[in-house]
């Protein structure tokens, strides 16, 4: 298949997938930082919140922490074999990357089940509109990551577009990091 | 055509050199673990360094060793930086008027209203126990009118209370007989639970059906009927 031109080209110094990558993140920050940054101003104006927070299981968010900064690792240790060439060894390490996607999922659903049988739901109150919603973007970047990782290594298991193995893992510790303020905010702080 | 990428692609990085990867990660590992532990100790400052200042922390140490900002070009780490700057920006300019509820010509009611509401109920049910949204409450009907109601309908039931000062419609007024002329318990009741609406009057009037159980409402509606004159 032939590629477009600026796919083999790097004008800014550095290739252009990864000049597309850093552009997408730029634009994530605004997104989970516009509301991420409502969030906090609703929670420093409103005491009663703090109370609300007190239901979110702060097990349940430390231990998704912990499998996303791990699977944060498999993704890096990806591209490092990645750019010594080891395709095989690169598509098992992001499979091992999705199987973290999925583990988080599930804990997610698990709780979100839990909260909304105790009658938390979406427009219980500010603050839960809040958890649903930014909780939930975050989901939904996560479901993209995994898809998105599965086709890379499809390509990287037969040697192919091994670029894209590092590409993929800057996105996946972007959603990482956005976890890592979400956890404080939504878990710990109550 | 894939050879030629890869190398394209290294040579840009230079075959840098990889940090142990490994360790970064069991350090982001303990830190983990210091935030969750920091609230324990029950003292706020803690709790706020170890949670927010240790996310920042984790956060770099992605960003560096794993996103590999550190040997990136300086302009993608000005983009990103000049995001951030926008985020705050956006704080600097909004956060004022959504942290305080009330300024030299305005008034933010429903959020006044909120926190009461919110805080009379924690007051009311022992904190940080996992309860249910709307806890059956023990207190009387006439704790129940102070810590709810008065602020909107006044203290002695007038629809004088400091809430309602700018509000149009005003709450209702249950000292006048000629309110309770058209009304019965019934109605009451059904206003209380379900709020202005449900029978054609404001939505400034809420629902508290999730509040208060049934036996409540009723309490609270005959305590209205007191205020008669
Ligand atoms: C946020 C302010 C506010 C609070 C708090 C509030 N009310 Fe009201 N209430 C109103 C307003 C405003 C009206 C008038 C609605 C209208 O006339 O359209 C009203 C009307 C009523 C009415 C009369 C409805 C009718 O048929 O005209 C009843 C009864 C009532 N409230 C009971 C209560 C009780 C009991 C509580 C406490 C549990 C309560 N209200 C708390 C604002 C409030």
């Amino acid at each position: 298949m032939q590629k477009p031109i600026a796919t083999t080209r790097s004008m800014a110094g550095l290739p252009t997938g990864r000049l597309a990558v850093w552009w997408v993140i730029a634009s994530e920050i605004v997104i989970f930082g516009g509301l991420l940054v409502s969030y906090i101003m609703h929670r420093l104006g409103h005491p009663e919140w703090g109370g609300y927070a007190s239901h979110t299981n702060t097990w349940a968010g430390a231990f998704n922490t912990l499998v996303l900064l791990s699977s944060s690792l498999s993704a890096v240790l990806a591209h490092q074999a990645a750019e010594r060439g080891d395709g095989k060894k690169a598509a098992l390490l992001l499979r091992l990357t999705c199987l973290g996607g999925a583990t988080f999922l599930g804990v997610k659903a698990l709780e979100w089940s839990h909260e909304i049988r105790q009658g938390f739901v979406l427009s219980t109150n500010g603050f839960w509109s809040f958890y649903y919603t930014a909780a939930g973007l975050h989901a939904l970047h996560v479901i993209a990551g995994m898809i998105i990782m599965l086709i890379v290594s499809r390509d990287a298991s037969k040697g192919r577009e091994l670029q894209r193995v590092e590409l993929i893992g800057i996105y996946w510790h972007f959603v990482d990091i956005v976890w890592i303020f979400l956890f404080p905010l939504l878990y710990i702080a109550k | 055509m894939t050879t030629h990428e890869n190398t394209a692609a290294h040579a840009d990085h230079g075959e840098h050199a990889h940090p142990n990867y490994i360790k970064v990660w069991g350090i982001l590992v303990v830190l983990l673990v210091v935030s969750v532990c920091g609230p324990m100790l029950g003292i706020q400052a803690v709790t706020i360094i170890t949670a927010f200042g240790i996310a920042v922390v984790k956060a770099y140490l992605v960003a560096k060793n794993f996103m590999h900002l550190n040997i990136e070009r300086r302009f993608v780490v000005y983009l990103l930086l000049t995001m951030l700057a926008f985020m705050l920006l956006l704080f600097g300019g909004v956060a004022p008027d959504v942290m305080r509820h009330s300024g030299r010509n305005w008034e933010n009611i429903a959020a006044k209203a909120e926190i009461e509401r919110a805080l009379a109920k924690a007051s009311g049910v022992a904190e940080k126990k996992p309860a249910e949204p709307a806890t059956p409450q023990a207190s009387s009907a006439a704790d129940n009118y102070k810590s709810v109601c008065a602020m909107c309908h006044g203290e002695k039931g007038e629809g004088n209370g400091v809430a309602a000062l700018s509000m149009t419609p005003k709450p209702a007024n249950f000292a006048d007989p000629a309110f309770w002329q058209t009304r019965d318990k019934a109605h009451v009741e059904k206003v209380i639970r379900e709020g202005g609406p449900a029978v054609g009057k404001s939505p400034l009037m809420a629902p508290f059906g999730a509040r208060f159980n049934a036996q409540e409402i009723s309490a609270l509606a005959d305590y209205l009927m007191t205020f008669k004159k």
